[in-house]
């Protein structure tokens, strides 16, 4: 684990729970906290809470009980800190979502002019920044059904870091790719945690964990199962659920 | 080396290969031939059973005629321009109308939600008639409404509530996940309205808010009931004027008939001009 100073955390999550209609436990009583400039993998198998984890980190899935902080800003019921979190915290889909009826350029735009109240020319400029980073610019004018899944998943990348988010979410992004594909949006991702982006992946991508992540967390049936580095897990996992897991997926 | 598989293959499959498939050009064109003669020959006996004297000649000046060496609208035109007038009118009330309803039917306010869901279920359970004299006789002269006011009014109201469950379907039919992107950008409801959700959701309604708008511009012909001149009502005139029954009837049909249906080659144009590529 990288040696961070002590309370510079950016994220705090103590003690959340979320239950879904129907009594379906996801999370229980989850606590971790995340320093700045980390990359974080959480893996566990489907229906382990992972997802829903890290949707309560930018109020996409509201708890039912314990506290999240982002930033110093707490995730309440306050519309105006929900908002401010939500400027600083990207997040990027399984299945995209991008606008189909805006071009990539405008997916971009969008929150930039609305949200940041940038004009179109300023936006414009730092959308064609992003997608200089995720390595598309000539697709700038293609609508998202006119491009493969990872470059889909990469003008999605464009248009969350086009918000200037501290912290970035990835919630599975390369689970619905085609395997040639994945390795263009991990590649994005492994330069974007050497910049220095926190970052939060929900992923089994082993190889991306072992070159950028900083710590793993292994959970099950919405708990903390394991934490450690990933050379941790790779040698000498502990947890006999662990050990199952990783010799499905390895 | 490898035994045959057999596919089964129904006996009659290279009959109605060659019956159903095989389909010449001549083939439809003998159909629709066939098919106005058919049209003609059971008119023409039923007219003879009546004993029908057409008179078409007489029908052109309700349409148009010469006055001065004018061309002047004719009775059955003026009557058309006030229908296009009262639903253009109407269809600007209705698309407010129901564009608001169904906001406020998907909004998380409780009261919202209470009164879209009645006045939908208020509209939608009673007849249009009922809907014009209620509105014509009560409502109208409490708020001071003329006849004209009142009819938009009943017919916006009308339309109003089945385009709000036309709105509403277009907007539940999308994916959740677009509201999802919008929120964690930052976007706020009404920026995901306006620059996400709609646009898409318009695009699919266009099929049956065109059927909404054709149902608006014949069910304009209910307001003659309250004695305005549209084209239905100078149809009715003129058809107890002349005795020409018929000839006035099926012209009144044709003249809606021919709006209609360029109305729906537009707006089938438009689709297949701003179809989103998914």
């Amino acid at each position: 684990m990288s040696e961070k100073k002590l309370g510079d955390y950016i994220i705090t999550v103590d003690n959340v729970s979320k239950t879904f209609p129907g009594g379906i436990q996801a999370v229980k009583n989850f606590t971790t906290n995340i320093s700045r400039s980390e990359v974080l993998v959480i893996m566990g198998p489907s229906g382990s809470g992972k997802s829903t984890l890290l949707r309560c980190l930018n109020g996409l899935e509201e708890p039912d009980s314990g506290t999240i902080i982002v930033d110093g800003i707490p995730l309440d019921d306050n519309k105006k800190h929900r908002l401010e979190i939500r400027k600083e915290v990207g997040i990027v889909f399984q299945s995209f979502n991008l606008f189909p009826h805006l071009t990539a350029l405008e997916n971009v735009n969008l929150a930039q002019i609305r949200v940041r109240k940038k004009s179109k020319t300023e936006a414009t400029k730092m959308t064609m920044e992003m997608l200089d980073k995720v390595g598309i610019t000539e697709k700038a004018d293609s609508y998202p059904a006119q491009l493969s899944g990872g470059q889909q998943q990469r003008v999605a990348i464009a248009r969350a870091l086009a918000m200037m988010p501290k912290v970035m979410l990835f919630d599975e992004p390369t689970s619905a790719l085609d395997p040639e594909m994945i390795n263009e949006v991990l590649d994005v991702m492994k330069n974007l945690a050497k910049e220095g982006m926190t970052m939060v992946v929900v992923t089994h991508e082993m190889g991306f964990a072992r070159e950028v992540s900083d710590w793993v967390i292994f959970m099950d049936e919405g708990m903390i199962v394991e934490t450690g580095t990933v050379e941790h897990f790779f040698e000498n996992p502990q947890e006999e659920r662990t050990k199952f897991f990783l010799s499905q997926i390895l | 080396m490898m035994e045959e598989t057999k596919i089964w293959v129904s006996p009659f499959h290279w009959l109605r290969k060659k019956v159903f498939l095989f389909r010449p050009p001549w083939w439809d064109s003998i159909q629709f031939i066939l098919l106005i003669a058919v049209v003609i020959w059971l008119m023409s006996m039923s007219t003879a059973r009546l004993g029908y004297y057409w008179q078409w000649y007489r029908i052109p000046r309700y349409i148009f005629r010469i006055e001065d060496g004018q061309l002047v609208a004719g009775k059955l035109i003026e009557g058309l321009m006030f229908t296009f007038r009262i639903s253009g009118i109407s269809l600007l009330f209705a698309f407010a109308i129901g564009m608001t309803t169904a906001l406020l039917r998907l909004s998380s306010s409780f009261m919202g939600r209470t009164l879209s869901r009645g006045y939908l279920e208020l509209i939608r359970n009673t007849p249009l008639v009922v809907q014009i004299y209620l509105v014509y006789f009560v409502i109208g002269p409490i708020l001071g409404f003329g006849r004209f006011s009142s009819a938009v009014m009943a017919l916006s109201m009308f339309e109003g509530a089945y385009m709000s469950e036309i709105f509403r379907a277009g907007i539940v039919s999308l994916h959740k996940g677009q509201w999802e992107a919008a929120h964690s950008l930052g976007l706020s409801t009404v920026d995901t309205y306006r620059d996400v959700i709609l646009p898409q959701a318009m695009r699919r309604i266009l099929p049956p808010l065109t059927s909404e708008v054709i149902s608006l511009f014949k069910n304009s012909a209910l307001v003659s009931i309250v004695s305005l001149s549209d084209l239905s009502l100078q149809a009715r005139i003129i058809a107890a004027d002349t005795f020409l029954t018929f000839e006035v009837w099926f012209t009144t049909a044709a003249i809606y008939l021919v709006f209609t249906v360029a109305l729906s080659t537009v707006v089938y144009k438009m689709e297949k001009r701003f179809k989103i590529l998914t």
